[in-house]
């Protein structure tokens, strides 16, 4: 099935036309963008990226880690040390906070790897250049009957040029 | 009326070629190109200066630490001084990259990627340090808790094993944090690097090309990390400043530590990015990106935590005193007026007096000022740590065991070799990775010129 | 060597990334060569002890010899010895080393005309000396040093054998100017011997009796005792010191009066005409010719004394009335630094006093004169014209280094040229071997057979505890060899056999092995005279003695007290142990007074010129309070070329003269008796203008007033008041008199650093608390300050027994000794001063105030100890029964734990002293029991725990579970000549070191305990006894005013 591409010089008209084209029901689409527009990714799809969860889960996890870590190896074999507790929370608190950021920190990056399709080895046919320079461009996928409407809606958001995606 | 037949349609419409570039593409990129004689002399003498620390280190590691300078009771030198220097240093980039953020101060974009990469670069350094300063390098995998036969572990309760947990960690964030912010630069690049750079921007970009999804996923990955970040990036000099003020040595046993140490972290870090950014922006010609604005906000940052540290130079002198506790006094009078005098009115002056002078906006605005005056505090920040620990250990408790450490020849060319060090990675920087944020100062401009045209 | 591989080895590693992974296996591979037939006596693991006799010097202590697997590794004394009692001083604690030395001769060697060495066998070296003897005729003499009696009796009847010849018995500390009074005085010819035991009073003329006197190990023990027995009894055993320097004595004295120098025996007829009339006065007569001491003491009446000495009248009076009034006083003898020209009347003097005040027969004992040849100077210059004239044509020279001992202008070493074949019997090269045509090895004392007899009564064997390291062979051996190879009718006279032999036929009347066992025969009580005064005290006339040179100093040459005579110099562990008075390792220094030093100029450090009549020397100045501002003193035993440790070889600069010698200084003057004279020049002192870093270890003897080395007057020690008990002062330790400290005007003074401070935290605890509750072990110290003399016995103690290395010159330079034991030697209770800029060495002393108060510093073994905490890797912990132990393996070194150390106890390996430390054959006398320390870990006290453990497993093995109080003694204690230090087991009540705190809990603290770190070692306060009981302030001192450097 055939996709069109239209490229925008403006975020706000790739986002209105977006818009406009899920109201159309054409929701098989994607943005490339230059740089980050929450307009543009939001007209997508509205849904907030699901990394929060990850922090979460890696957060809570490092936190346990750290206190059972220490507690456990402290009492496994038990030494004393210029009569302090073996069991003293306070230093122990040290290393379960760093172990909260680093495990909370690497599975954010996690996260961003999945939800963002990341890596991905082969780009997308519609992809060239001219997206990481200053243009915007909106795939559409859609029926052959489909494409002079969406080719005018495009146009009709000020896409400087729409083409059809070969491949 | 009846849609005309796909194919006609698709006929009727030519792709054009892409023929503009945007303009902040062609500047930032061009940084990357090539590279000058001076560059490649500084590189020389980077790595020169590298490798002939790490001869004497091989030197000091075979013959013992004793080549170094340490006198009894004066065990921690010279060594233990640049580390702390250098975790100092580690800390503007994240401070600006995460903090700044979080306040969503925009002028951040121009300096965080260069800020950053100092992070990191400083870390490393740092990180050096650990081991120079042990005396069985051969046996410091003994700090890491990994099982083994004699089943037994690290003890948690000492500031040191706080100090590895929270440098590695440090260390870890800061470079994931660099690169997640690098990732969209790197498509960039490699949408417009040929032959081996190309490769290399392909596989490190992982395929990024912007797409919602992507945006999405990266934004909130970018706020989460500077979530995490700034407690971090608070909590290092924190746990590094409790190496000295967990003991009961007089001049280390205060709990203004956290604080000041963070506060000076801080201004060195800013001081050291002006050493750096200044002479980047004068020879690569990116004024247009890196303003004077930006140098007066950091010159601000600069100001305040230089106001900070000064404050706490006096509290401790004061809680000296009010104490009452002869050790104590004794040690901070030796500071001013001991042997160590210098280093203590080196500091003195230049992280607590001459930065004054930023309350004026000409002087924060003079470019050449600025860079004398961040040379002036990478100073005068090493002397703090100096004081701080040498005339420390130098008169303790026992005044029959008070002694005179003076560093020796190895420890300096082995400190020298840390700059070094420092700065190859930097310069390896500027040619392979894009030196400011393109994507971020983009979407400055794309705002721009939308704003400029619509409505 | 199987060092190197393993050392470079370990560095490749280190270097490599893959050290992680294969340091676990750095150790190097050795083969272990089982011990095919085993000597029944030896079991592996178990030391085996031999009695024997310590010959470092004259005094002749009893010595056990510890070894392990047939290798002495430690010297101790022997309990059963009447003379040192189980202890034993720094050198004879260091003399272990001489068996063990790198320098020692491998085998017989001979010195070519053009200097050349070549090395012989037996049978040649033997053959050339008795072809060189025939030749010579009667034209032979032997020059030695005062040996055992039946070596003496040896040499004598092989001297008839071969031939004849002449023997000089040479001791450069010899003591013939006693000798010579003692026949005078009592008209007896021989060495009175001074007993302290119980005493009240004791005078010390110079004599340094604690230091460098005839016996310091057992002075030190009777004096203590003596002031133990007194003080339970609320009084003082006074000790009064007369002398021009704050000495060990001096500092350990409850008074302290500076002369001029050689009036020592005015001073003390002074004293005795006054304490004659208190004792006619009494109705008591002295024994003897009355007349006799009348005319002597008649001119000398206190004022007149006090006018030639500069000595208060007063004191003098005072003194002297006292001396009466004692039950048990004693006067002692001046030391080799006062023999002056009239050394034998100041002898004479002194003895007299003695003899006034009714010590003869009671504290002062008169031998039978003793059989057998006495070392005379006299005899010396005779030989030495003999050699001139060429008389001499073979000379022998045993047990002595004439060359460096002997003044240049007795044309010793000239003479020397003169004599056909010279013949040492030195174990090591010194100064005298190196101008030797042959050289015939001599065994070292560890190695050989002998005997001594130090006094009547006591007889003590030496007998070899392992085989012969090199080819040596024993002096005694070695001339009969020669006897024989003269053939048979000249060996004829002579004993057959081996010297072994002959010392078990001199003991044939006694049950040899018994002797053997228990190293001699001793009877308490030895023959002795008490005879009166003889009329022939009469012929002696008392005045000041003349001086050579035109100086304004008074040269004062001080035997140190490590290194003797020099025969010291070479031992490594001496050099190396810090001066107790200076505090000085490794180098000669000149003491001026801080006066005189004003007056040339000069700071510690800078060099001066110190010219006599007989030469010149430029040494480091050491300004002090405590010297007279008329005397220069240089300490005799440096400055010798030859020898790894003695000479600069140790620096690199083989050859080079470490320190100056003052005996180049000096004339070959003689007094009276034909004695030596040491205290005879006058010297020219000029500074000039060159500086030398001194290798002192330590910089100030100022406390600060802080919680260290404290010290309590009799008089509130009786009443009971403790400035110490917990919950009273605050970081300072309250001053004992209560008064202030003496402040510089600095702001912070005023405020007297924080008296009751609101954050005072010392609160009161039980140390034995600091063990695992399940522990039968709490172990810990007491250590009694007012014992300690300084001497340094532990120090050395500690470092043969515990591998200690040695850091040389430049080591110490750094403060980088690694003794985990050191005497801290604080002057006064000191006080803050806040002085500006580099502070240079500083010295609190003054003239008259002996407030000395040495204080040993060794692990605390805390119960809440700050080095543990802050190991990262458990290196350091706390181990069940209360120890601070120390896990070399684990170290990784950050040396945090030295760091977080209020007591700076903790040393560091900044090279790998192992490898370096102990060149062969060193690494044989390492104790087995204990690791030796590679490069990059830190190390520690940790109170001898190979020894705890020994005694525990005899404990098992004798079925008890814990060892009884005193099984254990750690190395320092056991050494301890004054018996300063208790160890033990503070969960014990009844435990001494428990006891002994309990009945002195008046004056027990324990060091900075303000910082709460439950220290396990009490110390107890040195005690001020003021005359009449601490009315006044005679030992107190003054509140000295800074002197900034």
């Amino acid at each position: 099935m055939p996709q069109l591409l239209g490229v925008f010089e403006q975020p706000d008209h790739i986002a209105a036309a977006a818009k406009r084209l899920r109201d159309r029901g054409y929701t098989d689409m994607e943005t490339f963008s230059p740089s980050p527009f929450p307009e543009v990714d939001d007209a997508v799809d509205e849904k907030p990226s699901g990394v929060r969860l990850f922090t979460l889960i890696g957060g809570l996890a490092g936190v346990c880690t750290g206190y059972a870590l220490t507690l456990w190896m402290a009492n496994d074999w038990p030494i004393m040390l210029g009569g302090k507790p073996f069991s003293s929370i306070p230093p122990y608190t040290i290393i379960a906070f760093e172990l909260t950021i680093l495990f909370g920190g690497l599975m954010t990056v996690l996260g961003l790897f999945l939800k963002g399709g990341l890596p991905s080895m082969k780009l997308h046919a519609a992809y060239s250049a001219r997206f990481s320079a200053e243009d915007f461009g909106l795939v559409v996928s859609c029926r052959d009957r489909d494409v002079p409407e969406i080719d005018g809606l495009m146009r009709e958001h000020q896409a400087t040029e729409v083409s059809l995606v070969e491949g | 009326m009846t849609p005309p037949p796909a194919e006609s349609v698709a006929a009727m419409i030519r792709p054009t070629p892409v023929t503009r570039d945007s303009k902040a593409n062609r500047d930032l990129l061009r940084v990357m190109e090539g590279g000058s004689l001076g560059y490649f002399a500084l590189v020389a003498l980077a790595v020169g200066a590298m490798l002939a620390a790490g001869g004497v280190w091989i030197w000091q590691v075979y013959e013992g630490l004793g080549i170094a300078g340490y006198a009894h009771p004066v065990f921690w030198g010279a060594y233990i001084v640049t580390f702390v220097f250098w975790v100092g240093i580690a800390h503007a980039g994240t401070l600006i990259s995460a903090i700044l953020y979080l306040f969503r101060a925009k002028w951040r974009n121009a300096i965080n990627r260069s800020a950053e990469a100092m992070t990191v670069f400083a870390v490393l350094t740092a990180a050096q340090f650990l081991g120079i300063h042990v005396g069985r390098i051969w046996k410091s995998y003994f700090i890491l808790p990994y099982p083994n036969q004699r089943a037994l572990w690290v003890n948690f309760k000492s500031p040191l094993l706080w100090d590895t947990f929270a440098i590695t960690t440090y260390a870890t964030i800061s470079i994931v944090f660099f690169y997640v912010g690098l990732v969209p630069d790197l498509a960039i690049a490699r949408d417009r690097a040929t032959g081996w750079r190309k490769v290399l921007y392909t596989i490190l970009s992982l395929g990024w090309q912007g797409t919602s999804k992507q945006w999405k996923a990266h934004n909130r990955t970018v706020l989460h990390l500077s979530g995490l970040a700034t407690p971090l990036v608070l909590s290092v000099h924190s746990v590094v400043s409790w190496d000295f003020a967990m003991s009961i040595v007089p001049g280390w046993h205060a709990t203004i530590f956290a604080p000041y140490f963070v506060a000076g972290a801080i201004f060195s870090g800013f001081a050291m990015v002006l050493t750096m950014m200044i002479p980047v922006r004068r020879i690569f010609a990116l004024e247009e990106y890196i303003t004077d604005y930006h140098f007066e906000n950091m010159s601000r940052f600069l100001l305040l935590t230089s106001i900070i540290v000064g404050y706490a130079y006096a509290a401790e002198y004061f809680i000296a005193w009010y104490s009452q506790v002869e050790p104590e006094q004794t040690s901070f009078w030796k500071r001013a007026f001991g042997p160590y005098w210098i280093s203590t009115w080196v500091m003195i002056l230049c992280n607590g007096v001459f930065p004054q002078l930023l309350w004026f906006k000409k002087l924060r605005t003079n470019v050449p000022f600025l860079f004398v005056l961040s040379m002036l505090i990478n100073v005068g920040m090493w002397f703090e740590r100096y004081v701080i620990i040498i005339t420390g250990l130098s008169r303790e408790y026992d005044p029959a065991v008070w002694g005179i450490y003076t560093p020796s020849w190895p420890e300096l060319v082995i400190v020298a070799g840390s700059f070094g060090f420092f700065c190859q990675f930097f310069l390896l920087f500027l040619k392979v990775f894009p030196v400011v944020a393109i994507a971020e100062v983009k979407e400055l401009e794309i705002h721009a010129k939308a704003h400029g045209e619509g409505h | 060597m199987s060092e190197f591989d393993r050392r470079e080895f370990l560095k490749i590693i280190g270097v490599g990334a893959g050290g992680a992974a294969a340091s676990a296996c750095s150790d190097p591979v050795e083969k272990l060569i089982p011990w095919v037939i085993q000597p029944e006596e030896i079991t592996p693991g178990l030391p085996v002890i031999y009695a024997s006799t310590c010959q470092e010097c004259t005094t002749g202590c009893g010595l056990h010899v510890r070894t392990r697997e047939a290798r002495p590794i430690k010297l101790e004394g022997n309990p059963e010895h009447p003379v040192n009692r189980g202890a034993l001083c720094a050198r004879g604690q260091a003399s272990i080393g001489r068996t063990y030395h790198p320098d020692r001769y491998r085998s017989p060697v001979e010195r070519g005309a053009d200097g050349s060495i070549s090395a012989l066998t037996w049978e040649e070296a033997t053959a050339k000396v008795a072809s060189a003897i025939k030749a010579a005729g009667s034209k032979v003499a032997v020059l030695g040093g005062q040996t055992g009696p039946t070596l003496s009796a040896l040499i004598d009847s092989w001297l008839d054998a071969v031939g004849g010849g002449t023997r000089v018995v040479y001791e450069p500390f010899a003591r013939e100017a006693l000798r010579e009074a003692s026949t005078a005085v009592f008209g007896v010819a021989s060495e009175p011997i001074f007993d302290l035991t119980d005493t009240d009073y004791v005078i010390d003329f110079g004599g340094d009796m604690l230091g460098t006197g005839a016996s310091p190990v057992e002075h030190s023990r009777q004096l203590m005792g003596a002031r133990d027995a007194r003080r339970e009894r609320g009084r003082a055993a006074r000790l009064v010191y007369v002398g021009p320097r704050l000495d060990e004595t001096a500092s350990a004295s409850d008074e302290w009066l500076a002369p001029k120098p050689g009036t020592e025996g005015l001073l003390a007829l002074g004293i005795a005409r006054v304490a004659y009339d208190a004792v006619r006065a009494s109705g008591r007569t002295p024994a003897g010719d009355v007349d006799a001491i009348e005319s002597v003491l008649k001119p000398f009446g206190p004022d007149s004394v006090a006018s030639r000495t500069g000595v208060p009248a007063e004191a003098i009076r005072r003194i002297g009335s006292a001396m009466a009034a004692a039950d048990r006083p004693v006067a002692l003898p001046p030391g080799v630094a006062l023999t002056s020209r009239r050394a034998t009347a100041t002898n004479a003097a002194v003895l007299l006093l003695d003899a006034v005040v009714g010590a003869v027969g009671r504290a002062v004992t008169i031998p039978p004169p003793s059989e057998g040849p006495v070392a005379s100077f006299r005899d010396v210059a005779k030989l030495i014209d003999a050699m001139r004239s060429g008389d001499v044509s073979v000379l022998l020279v045993h047990d002595t280094n004439p060359i460096y001992s002997l003044p240049p202008d007795s044309g010793f070493a000239e003479a020397l040229e003169k004599v056909g074949l010279v013949v040492s019997f030195a174990s090591m090269p010194d100064e005298t071997s190196e101008r030797a045509g042959l050289v015939l090895p001599d065994h070292t004392t560890l190695e050989t057979w002998g005997d001594a007899s130090p006094r009547p009564g006591v007889r003590s064997l030496v007998q070899p505890t392992i085989r012969p390291i090199f080819d040596t062979q024993s002096l005694g051996d070695s001339l009969l060899a020669i006897a024989r190879a003269l053939g048979q009718e000249r060996a004829a006279g002579l004993p057959s056999g081996s010297f072994r032999a002959v010392i078990e036929s001199a003991w044939s009347d006694t049950d040899f092995r018994a002797a053997l066992k228990r190293g001699g025969e001793f009877s308490e009580t030895g023959a002795s005279l008490a005879p009166g005064v003889s009329p022939g005290i009469a012929r002696l006339e008392f005045k000041e003695p003349t001086f050579e040179g035109d100086g304004s100093f008074v040269l004062l040459p001080v035997p140190s007290p490590l290194l003797t005579d020099g025969r010291g110099a070479n031992l490594p562990w001496l050099q190396e142990t810090p001066d107790p008075i200076t505090k000085i390792a490794w180098q000669s220094w000149a003491e001026v007074s801080e006066t005189a030093a004003a007056e040339l100029g000069v700071t510690p450090g800078d060099v001066l010129s110190i010219e006599t009549p007989y030469g010149e020397a430029k040494v480091p100045v050491w300004p002090r309070g405590g010297i007279r501002d008329d005397v220069v003193a240089l300490a005799i035993g440096q400055g010798h070329q030859v020898g790894r440790y003695a000479s600069a070889a140790q620096e690199g600069a083989e050859g080079r003269v470490r320190g100056a010698s003052v005996i180049s200084l000096l004339p070959s003057l003689t007094d009276e008796s034909g004695g030596r004279a040491w205290l005879a020049a006058k010297a020219r002192v000029t500074a000039t203008g060159s500086f030398q870093r001194l290798p002192f270890t330590q910089g100030t003897d100022n406390k600060r007033g802080r919680l260290l080395g404290e010290s309590i007057s009799l008089v509130a020690l009786a009443k009971g008041e403790s400035p110490w008990a917990p919950n009273q002062g605050a970081f300072m330790a309250a001053a004992p008199h209560g008064e202030e400290h003496g402040g510089n005007g600095d702001a912070s003074d005023d405020h007297g650093g924080g008296h009751e401070g609101p954050h005072e935290i010392r609160r009161a605890f039980d140390p034995s608390d600091d063990s695992e509750d399940g522990d039968p072990f709490r172990w810990g110290m007491t250590i009694d300050v007012d014992k300690c003399t300084g001497c340094s016995a532990c120090v050395v103690a500690c470092t043969v027994e515990n591998n200690i290395p040695m850091v040389g010159e430049e080591g110490v330079l750094r403060n980088r000794q690694m003794s985990w034991l050191r005497i801290e030697r604080f002057v006064g209770d000191g006080y803050q001063q806040l002085q500006t800029g580099r502070p240079g060495p500083q010295n609190h002393e003054a003239l008259g105030d002996t407030d000395v108060r040495n204080s040993p510093m060794l692990c605390q073994q805390c119960g809440a100890a700050p080095c543990e905490p802050v190991c990262p890797v458990f290196a350091t912990y706390h181990t069940p029964s209360g120890l601070n132990g120390m896990i070399y393996n684990r170290c990784i070194g950050t040396r945090y734990c030295s760091n977080n150390c209020p007591y700076k106890v903790r040393r560091f390996n900044w090279f790998d002293y192992q490898i370096t430390g102990w060149p062969e054959p060193m690494p044989l006398m390492l104790n087995p029991d204990v690791t030796v320390r590679g490069q990059g870990v830190m190390e520690k006290c940790t109170f001898c725990v190979q020894r705890m453990q020994a005694a525990r497993q005899d404990a098992k093995s004798a079925g008890r579970d814990v060892p009884e109080d005193g099984a254990i003694q750690t190395a320092c204690q056991q050494t301890c000549p004054s018996g300063a230090i208790v160890f033990g087991n503070l969960k014990d009540e009844k435990s001494r070191v428990n006891t002994v705190a309990e009945e002195n809990a008046g004056r027990a603290y324990r060091a900075l305990h303000v910082l709460n770190t439950r220290p396990a070692i009490q110390y107890l306060a040195k005690v001020k006894r003021e005359e009449g009981h601490g009315t006044g302030h005679a030992a107190a001192g003054p509140v000295r005013p800074e002197k900034s450097a």
